[in-house]
């Protein structure tokens, strides 16, 4: 259904003057969920610009509706969010995964952690459900850690330790240098 | 341009020899018999490295070769992810230094004893925590971290191993904000209710540019480190991280490091950990950088009450581009940047100490403060305290104050900060917004 409030937003985010586009997405985050969808589809514009007054203005959605007493646009932004998640773009994807982080609940653990399968974006959907609250997140990952390839097993249980869980295996490489410079060291000075 | 080309000669010819870092390993002395009570060498010299040697990076190279001319230190190995700067400071540091690309290679190195970090704030608290895991004692840039949560594993980390870890908010050790401590402290303006910033404005990208395939030398996805992965776009790099929110934070979190450091002190405030935040600001109509253009944050402290205001422009009462003012119940005073390159306001240079008044601590050894903050840090090893000037406490509470001010921009909202308990009172997503994970196997 046509909504003539979001079109004209899409439409003033659009234009190239930035005295009509600024105002637009830095006022966007009273739009809330009905906006998602238009803007989530902004993202892929060609236009450079625009793809990123439509990023910013799903962050002001997103940090409009996480705030306290709100919990039902939050909800409904949540929703409209993790509807959007099939996108084909990977940067696409990337960006509502992060979005999520910040204000999903448990419903949107097992879409995530579906993307836990999605070389793409699996390490993005890592870190969200490292961040999201709640047991089903933790199960998530640690049913993931029996599934996914092993290359990714060891940043699976790198969450579930930050998570408080016990994980047999895996140590951290988080301390194991792996790249090599091609500089030298100057040669000591003959006397 | 011709220094250029023979560096860049040096290290293909170099990389063709296979003598490149990796292959080649020095024969390093150990530092000795680790004495009680900071761990330094038998030899009473700190071996040390560097890690990050960019623009400060290189400002504190330079410190620590003088003190290697002193005999108190010796420059053991240096480390960056650019290899054109990682071979300016191979020429600049001498022979027999060791050169390297990740820093985890200087970790594992016994010899070392203490490391002095110098990268784009994204990479300070991952950086400290390992350092300190490691037995190092750490000189870590401001701002100490980007996230409330980093700040405390930082805190614990150098608490845990019993290292020193110290914040390069160098003013704590300068004249100029001492002297202005010390008249601040004992009345010279009578109790202070408001102490006000001013400071130009964060810059614009006015001209976007997309992205492209990293400059020969660097190594993006080491330079990105914890953060997520996105092509390379030179708006982030060289230097410009500063003016994204999720790295640099803006100036409040560059400069108001330094400033709210100094004002902490001269209002003795470190322990005033509560407060309430608001901030507003005008974000950049186009391009990558999302730092706001101008910003105004009040924080509001209780018990003893007072307000702290950032203001980009702000308030700007005195002469240079930024700094901060002490309002009194009898006057104001005036401090030009955070006491560091600029002196003192005559008034609180010639300010005479009552009698009975509170007179306060300063590191005195040098006349540089980016030397003498140094030598306060080498004193708290040798002393065994391990609590310099800006110790990490002290630093993530700074921090903290910058950090939360720019939760409140993004959120546009008024957050309750509870400092005992570290965290938002009735905010979920702000608190959510603490910490943000890191990229594997970049992380804390």
């Amino acid at each position: 259904m046509a909504n003539p409030d979001i079109d004209d937003l899409i439409a003033r985010i659009r234009n190239q003057d930035d005295t009509v586009n600024a105002p637009a997405w830095q006022s966007a985050e009273t739009c809330g969920a009905p906006a998602v969808r238009p803007l989530t589809d902004l993202l892929s514009d060609p236009d450079v610009e625009t793809a990123r007054r439509a990023k910013r203005a799903l962050y002001r959605i997103v940090r409009h509706a996480g705030r306290p007493g709100s919990e039902g646009e939050a909800k409904a932004v949540e929703d409209a969010l993790v509807a959007s998640l099939k996108s084909k773009e990977s940067y696409v994807r990337r960006e509502l995964i992060w979005m999520l982080s910040e204000l999903a609940t448990s419903s949107a653990v097992a879409p995530l952690a579906a993307l836990l399968f999605d070389v793409q974006v699996r390490e993005d959907a890592r870190c969200a459900l490292t961040r999201i609250p709640g047991d089903n997140a933790i199960k998530a990952l640690r049913a993931a850690l029996e599934n996914t390839p092993a290359d990714f097993r060891p940043a699976l249980a790198e969450s579930l330790r930050q998570r408080g869980e016990k994980v047999r295996g895996y140590p951290s490489r988080k301390l194991v240098p792996n790249a090599q410079t091609t500089v030298t060291p100057l040669l000591p000075r003959e006397n | 341009m011709i220094k250029q080309i023979n560096k860049i000669s040096r290290r293909r010819f170099l990389k063709a020899a296979g003598l490149a870092a990796g292959g080649l390993h020095f024969s390093l002395a150990p530092s000795g018999v680790l004495g009680a009570p900071g761990r330094v060498g038998a030899s009473n010299r700190l071996v040390i490295a560097h890690i990050g040697v960019g623009g400060m990076g290189m400002t504190h190279l330079a410190n620590m070769i003088r003190f290697q001319k002193e005999d108190k230190v010796r420059v053991a190995a240096v480390c960056d992810v650019d290899d054109n700067r990682l071979e300016a400071a191979v020429e600049n540091s001498g022979p027999n230094v060791m050169p390297y690309r990740d820093y985890r290679y200087i970790l594992e190195r016994k010899d070392i004893d203490a490391v002095v970090i110098a990268t784009p704030d994204h990479w300070h608290a991952v950086q400290t925590v390992h350092s300190c895991q490691t037995g190092k004692h750490v000189y870590v840039e401001k701002p100490a971290s980007v996230t409330v949560r980093e700040g405390q594993a930082m805190v614990a980390a150098a608490r845990e191993n019993k290292v020193a870890v110290q914040v390069g908010a160098q003013a704590r050790t300068a004249k100029g904000a001492w002297h202005t401590c010390r008249a601040i402290r004992n009345g010279i303006v009578g109790k202070v209710k408001r102490v006000s910033c001013w400071h130009y404005a964060n810059p614009l990208d006015s001209k976007p540019v997309p992205d492209s395939p990293p400059p020969e030398g660097l190594d993006w996805d080491l330079w990105l480190g914890p953060l997520p992965w996105r092509p390379y776009n030179i708006r982030y790099q060289p230097a410009h991280f500063r003016w994204l929110l999720e790295s640099g934070g803006g100036q409040i979190r560059d400069r108001g490091a330094h400033q709210f450091s100094t004002i902490l002190w001269c209002m003795n405030a470190d322990h005033q950990t509560s407060f309430s935040v608001e901030a507003k600001g005008r974000p950049p109509a186009r391009g990558l950088w999302d730092c706001p253009v101008d910003m105004e944050v009040v924080y509001q402290f209780k018990n003893p009450d007072w307000t702290l205001e950032w203001g980009q422009p702000g308030n700007k009462v005195g002469q240079t581009e930024f700094g901060n003012v002490f309002w009194g119940d009898n006057g104001h005073l005036v401090l030009e940047w955070e006491g560091g390159y600029r002196p003192a306001n005559p008034e609180a240079v010639n300010f005479k100490l009552p009698l009975g008044g509170e007179e306060v601590y300063r590191t005195d050894e040098y006349e540089d403060f980016n030397m003498n903050h140094k030598a306060d840090w080498f004193k708290s090893i040798r002393e065994g305290h391990l609590r310099p000037a800006v110790d990490i406490e002290i630093g993530h509470r700074t921090a903290s104050l910058c950090n939360l001010g720019n939760l409140a921009y993004i959120l546009g909202r008024k957050l309750v900060w509870d400092g005992e308990k570290q965290e938002v009172v009735g905010d979920s997503q702000a608190n959510r917004l603490l910490s943000k994970p890191q990229r594997y196997p970049y992380v804390l």
